[in-house]
């Protein structure tokens, strides 16, 4: 269990001359048995990140701390990290049981006895036991990731590392195991980062998000935090599914006049000041059917998935997405209009992308009154 | 004919071509094509399998029957003859020979002390230096498989040279290196505070300068396969282990060494093959001395077959000589393989 | 860790020394071949021998020309490699291609059966080969030293292998434009094989540039003699005309150097491609 501490953290490769940064400035304080997951787009280094805390990679400048203690400099086995690999990475010669054992074995003067009694411990936690004799090549996907799961977990080590472990399962498996995979976590209390391109899973995962983009830090937050008040609208986009619908509108006093049609006026103008053209974004899940709602649409596709309907429309040259309820199936070709609450759009500086202003509706509630009474 | 026929009638038919184009894919892997003209890949064929009868497989065959007899002379005998009217087709036999049954290979296992002393020489510079080359090339292999290292074509071009040499040329040039009196070898030992050695004088120094020879040749040809087995290694092995707490030593025996395990098998094996067969570097570096110190397997063979014309003898050395090979082979395959 | 990063570095360090020293003592030996070649026989028998080439390469080369006819075995050796190179290559790209892209009876047995033949030792060829050679008379002529190699095991298999490589919808195609089948090896095969042609035309020429002991047993006229050959006989025959002898030997190594360096890669393949994976 450690704190981890990412200090101006910057990586470069290439040494021709060709410097790529594929981490650039990045700050970040993980707490001491925090899930943290990184975020991102590819190549927006995540991985790197990871890396460089594991210490797979050299930092070309700043500074990592584990407990307070420097280990930027330390090689890999000498921190205190255990890592799971996308591709598991396990030893293909070696049994399931050697495989787990193997760090045991590297380190510690245990004698055998005490590491096979450890290894069927861990493998018991992880359901595996009856694997132990099995070849990496016998086992399927799961089985596989839960070995290196084994492996790692079997030193007790300081901080976990994860590089998209799930990103090989089927998608059954992947939720299966991401519960599994945060009880796990959970009961062991061990500070761990997990990197994935996967915004679903890291929303479902995470103490905390660290969304990057482009090598750059955007953000670090509770999933409430990066949904409802993104700091740019670089998350606000990547963070959500569908993604928010976004466009450039021009301001008129407390109007906004947007393409295609789309005209709102704020009751609360105060935001838009200093601005004469902005950014709008507006989340498909915020957005009915309204026919005062000033958001005109031409629909285009309607998929009805049951629970709910997912209309495509087009605004002008925008395209839109709106989620809204099962009922409401307008016919393709159908002009339409949309609305939203106030406190629900977002508003973004055209050029800084800075979030000017974002979800502002209530989420705290008293629970007391749905609990019932013994 | 017919098959065409019948093709055409397939070909045109509505469920064929429904199914070909799902069938197309799955066919690539199952099936080749079928020749238009019958025996055509018989066509093909003949000529390399004409050529390789007669002088791969008849002569493999012959020698193990000629290591029976002894060679008297040539023969003007017919061994076959086929005629059938323009035909005619004469085989004349190639060789008078004598009976002799299994003596040549009891004089040669319990008698012929300078086949044991060729089998001596052989073999101990098999012991050294095939392991010497095999050490050598793994571990210049591996450093130059290094993530840090620079130049590495340019590294592997330059150790690879030898590869470009005949045998024979090299041989020449070490002649000249191992010279007792002028030979650079010696200069340099001088210079550095020791004694000159007499490389070709004396029976340890000519074989020692054989086993230096021969590394010297194959080093970077040895080199070349592992480095590309290495290369097959992931690299996310080696950082797993490196997670898991391993030293570069302890990478080594638990990542690298298990992975590149059949390409060493290979390099090892095939030296092994390599080395009991020399010929050309006794020959010409040391003659097979002095005093017989140096000479080979082989050499034993050329001058019993065609210096002494003892063909039956030669022939079977060179059955005895494979027998050891094969042997020693499967050994190695047997304990290489093993898990 | 200030140790740490010193480890590092001296690991670095170590590891270049140990590969320059390689390359070093390979290097050695060649380049005392060039100082050897280009210095008069009278600068031989110094002590110290000296260390820095020289310029007299061509009055060298003059004397052993002189003395034996080595332009001559240097045209031996040129005429034999390339036509058993080509002949060879023209007989196993075709069994290759007929194993790799036809079906046949006999087919697997066959392929299998030469695989089998890969591992025979040429001791086991040579001395009924000598017979059949003078039987058919074909003693000190080029036919018995290009003919009898032609059908080369390894060679016939790593054309079938990479032969295995060209889609099969490619020669339908081709068949469907009216291609016939000869043309289907000519003119489609072979032009994808390019690289893998090249690779097995190295090993082939390689292998009979300088080839030794076979070629020793059926050439005994002197001009017949291969290089090998002729430079054994120096050998033999003038051990003191070092300067003659690293000449010839000069010669005998440049054009290779010169293939190697330029169709490194194809070398490379050759070396590798014959590493079979078992």
């Amino acid at each position: 269990m450690a704190t981890i501490d990412i200090t101006n953290l910057r990586k470069e490769f290439g040494d021709d001359g060709e410097q790529i940064v594929a981490v650039d400035d990045v700050n970040l304080e993980i707490e001491d048995g925090e899930f943290l997951v990184f975020v991102g787009p590819s190549g927006c280094g995540k991985t790197t990140t990871l890396r460089c805390v594991a210490g797979l990679e050299d930092v070309t400048d700043g500074s990592i701390e584990f407990d307070g203690n420097d280990v930027t400099d330390q090689r890999a086995r000498d921190r205190d990290v255990a890592m799971v690999f996308q591709n598991y990475a396990l030893y293909p010669h070696m049994t399931v049981r050697k495989n787990i054992g193997f760090p045991l074995r590297l380190s510690t003067k245990q004698s055998t006895e005490a590491i096979n009694e450890r290894v069927e411990e861990v493998a018991e936690m992880l359901g595996i036991e009856e694997l132990l004799g099995d070849q990496p090549k016998e086992l399927s996907g799961g089985q596989q990731q839960r070995v290196a799961l084994g492996r790692a977990i079997i030193r007790d080590p300081e901080v976990f590392l994860m590089d998209e472990p799930l990103s090989n399962l089927d998608a059954k498996l992947r939720s299966t195991m991401r519960t599994e995979l945060q009880e796990l976590q959970s009961e062991l209390g061990v500070t761990t980062c997990y990197v994935t391109h996967d915004q679903t899973e890291a929303m479902a995962m995470g103490d905390r998000i660290a969304v990057l983009n482009e090598g750059e830090l955007q953000q670090v937050g509770t999933a409430s935090d990066v949904y409802r008040s993104p700091t740019n609208e670089f998350v606000a986009g990547f963070i959500g599914s569908p993604s928010i619908n976004t466009f450039t509108a021009e301001v008129e006093g407390a109007t906004l006049h947007g393409p295609g049609g789309f005209e709102y006026t704020f009751d609360d103008p105060s935001v838009l000041e200093g601005h004469d053209r902005i950014r709008v974004g507006i989340r498909p899940e915020d957005m009915r059917l309204d026919a005062d709602g000033g958001m005109p649409g031409l629909v285009t596709v309607v998929e009805e998935m049951g629970n709910e309907n997912f209309l495509y429309a087009t605004m002008g040259e925008i395209d839109l997405t709106a989620r809204v309820e099962s009922k409401m199936h307008p016919d393709e070709g159908m002009s339409v209009d949309f609305g939203f609450d106030e406190e629900d759009i977002y508003l973004f500086d055209i050029d800084t992308q800075q979030s000017v202003k974002t979800k502002t509706s209530e989420t705290d509630v008293d629970y007391r009154q749905f609990v019932a009474n013994d | 004919m017919v098959l065409g026929a019948i093709q055409s009638r397939v070909r045109s038919s509505r469920t064929y071509q429904q199914l070909s184009d799902r069938v197309r894919y799955a066919r690539q892997d199952v099936s080749d094509l079928v020749p238009k003209i019958p025996g055509l890949p018989y066509a093909y064929i003949s000529p390399f399998f004409i050529l390789f009868g007669i002088f791969l497989l008849f002569p493999t065959v012959y020698t193990f029957y000629l290591s029976f007899f002894d060679y008297v002379g040539v023969s003007n005998d017919i061994l076959l003859q086929i005629a059938a009217g323009p035909f005619e087709l004469t085989i004349p036999q190639i060789a008078n020979l004598e009976w002799v049954g299994l003596s040549h290979y009891e004089r040669l296992i319990f008698r012929d002390s300078l086949f044991h002393t060729s089998l001596f020489n052989t073999s101990f510079i098999f012991f050294v230096q095939v392991p010497l080359m095999v050490i050598l090339g793994l571990a210049t292999a591996l450093v130059l498989d290094s993530k840090f290292i620079r130049a590495k074509g340019l590294f592997r071009t330059l150790i690879a040279l030898p590869v470009a040499t005949g045998l024979v040329a090299y041989s020449t040039i070490f002649l000249l290196l191992f010279n007792d009196q002028v030979g650079l070898v010696n200069y340099v030992l001088t210079q550095v505070g020791f004694e000159p050695v007499s490389w070709l004088g004396s029976a340890w120094g000519a074989r020692f300068t054989l086993v230096i020879a021969v590394t010297w040749r194959w080093l970077g040809y040895n080199m070349i396969i592992l480095l590309a087995g290495l290369q097959t290694v992931p690299q996310q092995l080696y950082e797993a282990a490196e997670i898991d707490g391993a030293t570069r030593w302890q990478q080594f025996r638990h990542v690298t060494l298990p992975q590149i395990r059949p390409v060493l098998l290979f390099v090892v094996v095939s030296s092994t093959i390599g080395t009991f067969q020399i010929f050309s570097e006794p020959y010409v570096i040391t003659g097979g001395g002095p005093s017989n110190a140096t000479i080979t397997i082989v050499q034993y063979i050329y001058n019993q077959a065609f210096l002494q014309l003892n063909l039956g003898y030669a022939s079977a050395v060179s059955v005895i000589l494979v027998v050891i090979v094969s042997i020693m082979s499967i050994i190695q395959i047997n304990i290489g393989g093993e898990e | 860790m200030r140790s740490e990063e010193r480890n590092e570095a001296l690991w670095k360090f170590g590891s270049y020394i140990f590969l320059l020293t390689i390359v070093v003592l390979v290097m050695i030996p060649l380049y005392w071949m060039i100082v050897a070649a280009t210095i008069p026989q009278s600068e031989f028998f110094t002590w110290p021998p000296r260390l820095l080439p020289g310029f007299e390469w061509f009055s060298n080369f003059q004397a052993l020309q002189e003395n034996v006819d080595f332009v001559r075995s240097m045209g031996n050796s040129i005429i034999i490699s390339v036509s058993y190179t080509a002949l060879s290559l023209v007989l196993c790209s075709m069994a290759g291609f007929a194993f790799a892209k036809y079906e046949f009876r006999f087919k697997e047995p066959l392929f299998y059966f030469i695989l089998a033949t890969l591992v025979l030792p040429i001791q086991l060829l040579i001395i009924p080969l000598f017979l059949l050679i003078t039987q058919l008379g074909w003693t000190n002529s080029y036919l018995a030293v290009i003919l009898p190699w032609a059908a080369n095991p390894l060679g016939i298999f790593l054309m079938r292998q990479n032969m295995k490589a060209i889609p099969d919808s490619l020669l339908e195609s081709a068949r469907m434009d009216g291609a016939t089948e000869f043309q289907l090896y000519y003119k489609i095969a072979l032009p994808t094989m390019l690289p893998s042609l090249a690779a097995l035309s190295i090993i082939l020429f390689l292998n009979q540039w300088q080839a030794f002991l076979y070629p020793l047993v059926v050439l005994q006229d002197p001009q017949m003699y291969t290089i090998p050959l002729a430079l054994a006989d120096l050998v033999g025959a003038q051990r003191v005309y070092f300067d003659q002898i690293m000449v010839a030997t000069s010669l005998a190594v440049t054009p290779i150097f010169v293939v190697f360096l330029t169709m490194q890669q194809y070398f490379i393949k050759g070396i590798l491609s014959g590493s079979v994976k078992q």
